[in-house]
């Protein structure tokens, strides 16, 4: 076995530009997914039957599908189905962002629904509308359990961005295993992949878990 | 847009063969990351101080690092550095439960601490042995409150097969892309992929709600 590692400097500036995308991806994903998932979450909390039914639908729906199959979906089904033309870039966003909503609609309406329901009657016995007991009493102590949830999900999220290399996005795991086929340094450049992800993934999952303790909520 | 389902039914075969290839994965990668997720869960809980770093550098990493990435180092570069071989099928097994084990252990980890040390001291001063109180006394609790996160974990596994598509195992995903590919009807093959996926994990997701529910009352202390 001879290895060469010189391979990955040679190749510093793709795969420079490649972590980019890949945190661009996670970046806009979740820039999406969280005011989509709070109108989701509002929308099987407080909406019309319907629209509750199609709310819910959509969230098991999403929470029950592989994302890799999303994804070619978005890549396949999306253009004709709607006679959209998105670049690879723009459908992997979508398919990141239609399935991260559904998870973070999931955490809006758990953390709303831990608050009892006590506490909002209680505010609004207080003469609060039920609008301002929501966003002053209810709100304030949901964010809290949220949070935590909302880090876990993050990270998820950033290592879900390799799964859009399926359709050509050009981030970390497509871009790495571009030049793998090209060079034949296979061993190296895997390597170096799981290295660039780790050595990013790894501070977060510290992170998360810092979070969780300075927000862990004691009863 | 016209929707001709005779892809479907002219090509079931192939189709139901990927169904049984994804179930076949999921079960052995998840009993598999069952095993493994205890051993590594009974090292960091009860292990020397070594394995304790050891286990706990396993397990953030496996956090850090996507399981598509595990999957395609164990089929492509694992085999230069053993010089062994690999089907699709058994990298993906490995790679996926060498993934998997990490969240399962946390599990175990989080129920077993969730009993409280109060038990264990009162079975101490019974006179029990350590091996005793965790089987009589810790895992009968702790079992029943890992039951929901495991379910998860079984959904999260089912899903994670699709994944095993992209080294080329045929499981439902990849036999979906071939015929996508090859009957140019993707919108077909797709929705019957959507449709078989979420029949099978539905029924999972909402059976652990269920068993949940049942069993609930039973891990009080």
């Amino acid at each position: 076995m001879n290895f060469d590692w010189s391979v990955v400097g040679a190749h510093r500036d793709a795969l420079a530009a490649a972590t980019g995308t890949t945190v661009l991806l996670t970046v806009t994903t979740m820039a999406i997914a969280v005011p989509c998932g709070i109108v989701v979450a509002s929308l099987r909390l407080y909406a019309w039957a319907p629209l509750r039914a199609i709310a819910t639908a959509y969230v098991e729906l999403f929470r029950n599908l592989p994302l890799i199959l999303v994804v070619y979906w978005a890549f396949y089904v999306l253009p004709i189905a709607t006679d959209l033309r998105l670049s690879p870039f723009a459908t992997g966003i979508a398919a990141l962002a239609l399935n991260v909503t559904a998870y973070n609609a999931e955490t809006f309406r758990a953390g709303i629904g831990s608050i009892r329901r006590g506490q909002l009657e209680a505010a609004m016995a207080l003469g609060m509308s039920r609008t301002q007991a929501v966003r002053r009493i209810v709100l304030p102590q949901a964010v809290r359990r949220i949070l935590p949830v909302l880090a876990s999900t993050w990270v998820s999220l950033f290592k879900d961005t390799s799964l859009v290399s399926v359709i050509a996005v050009t981030e970390l795991a497509y871009v790495a295993m571009q030049i793998r086929a090209q060079t034949f340094r296979v061993l190296e450049m895997l390597t170096a992949m799981a290295a660039i992800y780790w050595l990013l993934g790894y501070p977060q999952a510290k992170l998360v878990d810092w979070i969780q303790r300075r927000y862990a909520v004691t009863e | 847009m016209t929707f001709d389902l005779s892809v479907i039914t002219d090509h079931w075969r192939f189709l139901a063969y990927g169904i049984g290839v994804t179930v076949a994965l999921a079960a052995a990668s998840g009993a598999a990351s069952l095993a493994l997720g205890f051993v590594v869960a009974l090292a960091r809980l009860f292990g020397p101080r070594w394995a304790k770093h050891a286990v706990v550098l396993y397990i953030d990493s496996m956090r850090a690092v996507p399981v598509l990435v595990v999957m395609v180092w164990t089929f492509f570069a694992l085999p230069i550095l053993t010089g062994l071989t690999m089907r699709p099928f058994a990298a993906a097994l490995i790679g996926l439960t060498v993934h998997l084990a990490a969240y399962a252990a946390e599990i175990y980890r989080a129920g077993i601490e969730s009993v409280r040390p109060g038990q264990t001291r009162a079975s101490l001063a019974l006179g029990m042995s350590r091996a005793q109180i965790l089987r009589r006394i810790v895992l009968p609790q702790a079992l029943v409150r890992m039951l929901p996160a495991f379910g998860s974990l079984l959904s999260v596994t089912i899903k994670d097969t699709a994944i095993a598509s992209v080294i080329a195992v045929p499981e439902l995903m990849r036999q979906s892309e071939t015929l996508a590919g090859q009957s140019f009807q993707p919108i077909e093959v797709y929705s019957f992929a959507m449709l078989a996926y979420f029949l099978i994990l539905f029924p999972v997701t909402r059976g652990v709600d269920r068993l949940y529910r049942h069993v609930a009352h039973l891990g009080r202390s």
